[in-house]
């Protein structure tokens, strides 16, 4: 008469287990390399690191927590564009329905204030990194995608504030937008822009500057709505993710987490 | 007591108040970076805070639900800037004593397994986080306001929070400074900071002696000018970007006495008494003169420094010239603040005809 | 030497003109991508409407155009004009404070003046006034496709008001 065997030995000795799981429980030094080299998701980490690398007073686990709120971020905004419609007439009862009449009422507060977080954890991220004089030789190239992740980070959440169409939404783009208006010789109100006329002929005008094109109008209107629901949810979350992607083959690739040399 | 408070939260006292604590804060981290200190400081900061919660006008901004977010962000700069001074201090300690820092030592040399180590880690911070999000999505309804009106706007109108700090800049200066060159140098700036800084020193953990002055230059733009000035443009600027204090009724009506004047207009007309030159470089020539000496002036004054003439030797040319323009344009910024405050000093170049001004 | 085929000073003649033809097509493209940025049509809201006639207004800032139509009338020595309400430094729009006589951008605080000049906050040029005439029926009318701008000399075009 065989050994009886628990449940749990019983599931994990069967094909379809196995088939899944190509190694033993991570109890002993080879499978606990197993299990980080053969999964595509934990496959992000090294086998083994300083222990300095692990401790939450050296790094707070900012960049993980952004990184974790990033894909947060992902999965109710894919949900929220089930029932959001990116028009002029639409979007504000829209958003009023995702509070009033769409079950599980708190998606868009999920996103929204988890947009928030994401910003702050960002930046504690990078105070850290300073911190630590982590961006130090070999780690400049990092540094420098970091900062443009920062930056993709806060159009991100800046391109989604004018989704709710209401009136906090288009007069903080509104302010936003003119600013672009100002860029020297690129807006139409900036400096050197009339410089570069002919005659009567304006070459920089509202009709064709870098606010234009943002906009796609010259004020903020549905053309804009568009435009920055397009750049919210796909545009520039597709740049951050190829970005973070090159962010953490870095920090492999440049020596892991840092340490004192 | 109130009163006191209101005046004092005015930017002119309370920059001044960032930039002395700024000094005595880089000075006396050592003392700053004890539990002890840390413990008593949060004692006295979160008795005042809770006693400004006790007024009406103070309350109503902060449970703001935009403005939430900002006291957690306060709350956390403070805990973790606290937090990296505490380990930078402990290092220092150990390293003047002819040890490693903490994170060099023999034992957090080792190399542990990622699994579970890390991984566990990684859990536990990403359960935590779902829970605060949730519970926070819970009890704050994410703001919306009227529909989008195009033809009114609401009083005060403001960027998003993390956007405020620019938003106050452009009180001080033009948009196409304040909007479109200041960020740019920011953002050309953080990613220099590698290239700038030579310093081998401080690779990899914490320590503030072995860096002093990267960590005074990044810290005085992060916390003296960025937070400082989201903390402004949240909660003391009320309809029209007008200053009000914590404790103050955000009065539509309020009147404050605002009559900004430009360089030129100081020098002509109140200065020689005669009417303002109609060719246009010569009207600001003044003005161009000023920040033309500003720039010039300012780095052949540093070159001739200590400092400055250390920095040079070990930094080179390139990047020291780099270095002090990066700094000599953040330093535009409370430069212009304290000339709008005491001079009421509106542009120091003043071209609107060329959309230019300084 | 080769007996047939590229020379080797023919070949990298040819790898230029393919790199340079490569290039250039690329560069094309791209500009194009770039136009295509650039909406060729779009739907502005009227810009030109007929208010009223000029008795209609009484000495002072007229505030029934300011929703739909983004314009103050303002009657002042005389003088019948059209000024816009977009503040001159980023945009937003001003409340008439009738109270103290001026114009109060919420946004960053610019003050102007009744007739539009700029004085307080960080405005850096005034109001801009629009085309203002009276057409054939002796009515008012208001086309904001021209602007008159104060800082260019623009206030004294007999287009940018009405004499009343």
């Amino acid at each position: 008469m065989a050994k009886k065997q628990s449940l749990a030995q019983y599931v994990a000795n069967t094909q379809v287990w196995k088939s899944i799981f190509r190694h033993g429980p991570p109890n002993n030094a080879r499978n606990r390399a197993a299990v980080i080299a053969g999964n595509v998701f934990l496959h992000l980490h090294p086998i083994k690191l300083k222990r300095s690398g692990v401790q939450l007073g050296y790094t707070w686990c900012m960049g993980g927590l952004t990184f974790f709120v990033f894909l947060s971020l992902t999965v109710t905004g894919v949900l929220l564009m089930f029932y959001y419609r990116p028009t002029a007439e639409y979007a504000f009862n829209d958003i009023i329905a995702l509070r009033e009449h769409v079950p599980l009422g708190i998606m868009r507060e999920l996103h929204r204030w988890g947009a928030h977080l994401m910003v702050i954890t960002v930046w504690l991220h990078m105070f850290r990194v300073f911190m630590t004089g982590s961006y130090k030789p070999p780690r400049e190239f990092n540094w420098g995608v970091g900062v443009v992740l920062l930056v993709l980070t806060l159009l991100l959440s800046f391109t989604g504030y004018l989704l709710p169409w209401d009136q906090l939404a288009i007069w903080a783009i509104a302010v936003g937008s003119n600013m672009a208006k100002a860029t020297p010789f690129l807006g139409h109100g900036g400096p050197g822009a009339n410089l570069a006329q002919i005659g009567d002929f304006v070459m920089v005008s509202d009709k064709n500057d870098v606010r234009y094109q943002l906009l796609g109008g010259r004020f903020v209107g549905e053309p804009a709505l568009l435009r920055f629901y397009i750049l919210h949810c796909v545009f520039i979350p597709l740049v951050v993710g190829l970005l973070i992607a090159v962010h953490f083959w870095r920090v492999r690739k440049d020596g892991g987490i840092s340490a004192p040399l | 007591m109130k009163e006191l408070v209101n005046t004092l939260s005015d930017p002119k006292y309370s920059f001044t108040g960032v930039i002395i604590g700024f000094y005595l804060f880089m000075k006396y981290y050592r003392t700053i970076g004890t539990v002890k200190f840390f413990i008593s400081s949060m004692i006295i900061i979160l008795g005042v805070f809770i006693w400004m919660m006790q007024d009406p006008n103070f309350h109503a901004i902060i449970v703001w639900p935009d403005n939430v977010p900002i006291v957690i962000l306060l709350f956390a700069v403070i805990f973790f800037t606290w937090f990296s001074i505490y380990k930078a201090a402990i290092n220092d300690a150990r390293i003047e004593g002819g040890e490693t820092p903490v994170e060099g030592s023999v034992e957090n040399r080792e190399k542990v397994w990622t699994w579970p180590n890390l991984v566990y880690t990684e859990l536990m911070a990403g359960t935590l986080c779902v829970v605060i999000l949730v519970i926070w999505s819970i009890f704050l309804k994410a703001p919306l306001e009227e529909p989008a009106n195009p033809t009114w706007a609401p009083n005060p109108a403001k960027a998003p929070w993390y956007f405020l700090g620019l938003q106050e800049m452009l009180v001080y200066f033009d948009p196409w400074m304040a909007g479109v060159v200041l960020p740019g140098l920011i953002i050309v700036g953080l990613i220099a900071i590698p290239y700038i800084d030579t310093n081998p020193k401080g690779n990899g953990y914490y320590t503030m002696a072995e860096r002093k002055v990267a960590m005074g230059g990044f810290l005085f733009g992060w916390l003296a000018l960025w937070v400082y000035l989201i903390i402004i443009g949240t909660f003391l600027r009320g309809p029209n970007w007008t200053f009000y204090g914590p404790f103050e009724v955000w009065d539509f009506h309020k009147v404050v006495a605002e009559a900004n004047v430009n360089l030129s207009e100081f020098f002509w007309i109140k200065g020689l008494g005669i009417s303002m030159p109609s060719n246009i470089f010569l009207r600001e020539i003044v003005g161009l003169i000023v920040t033309t000496g500003y720039y010039v002036g300012l780095t052949l004054l540093c070159n001739r420094s200590q400092l400055g003439s250390s920095l040079m030797k070990s930094l080179g040319k390139i990047r020291y010239y780099l270095l002090i323009l990066l700094l000599l344009t953040m330093g535009l910024l409370p430069v212009k603040m304290y000339l709008r405050w005491l001079f009421n000093l509106k542009y120091l170049v003043a071209m609107p005809e060329f959309e230019f001004n300084l | 030497m080769h007996k047939h085929g590229l020379h080797r000073r023919a070949f990298f003649g040819w790898l230029t003109v393919g790199w340079v033809a490569f290039s250039a097509a690329l560069g094309g493209f791209l500009s194009l991508v770039f136009r295509y940025t650039y909406p060729n049509v779009n739907f502005d809201p009227e810009m030109d409407f007929i208010a009223g006639n000029p008795d209609d207004y009484d000495e002072g800032v007229d505030e029934r155009w300011k929703n739909g139509y983004g314009v103050w009338i303002i009657k002042q020595e005389g003088k019948l004009v059209a000024l816009s309400n977009i503040c001159t430094h980023l945009g937003c729009i001003p409340n008439w404070l009738p109270a103290e006589l001026k114009f109060k951008c919420p946004c960053h605080g610019s003050g102007y003046y009744m007739n539009g000049v700029n004085f307080e906050g960080p405005a850096p040029r005034p109001l801009e006034r629009y085309k203002i005439s009276l057409n054939s029926e002796g009515r008012v009318v208001v086309d904001k496709t021209k602007i008159f701008r104060y800082e260019k000399g623009q206030w004294d075009h007999p287009d940018s008001f009405i004499e009343v």
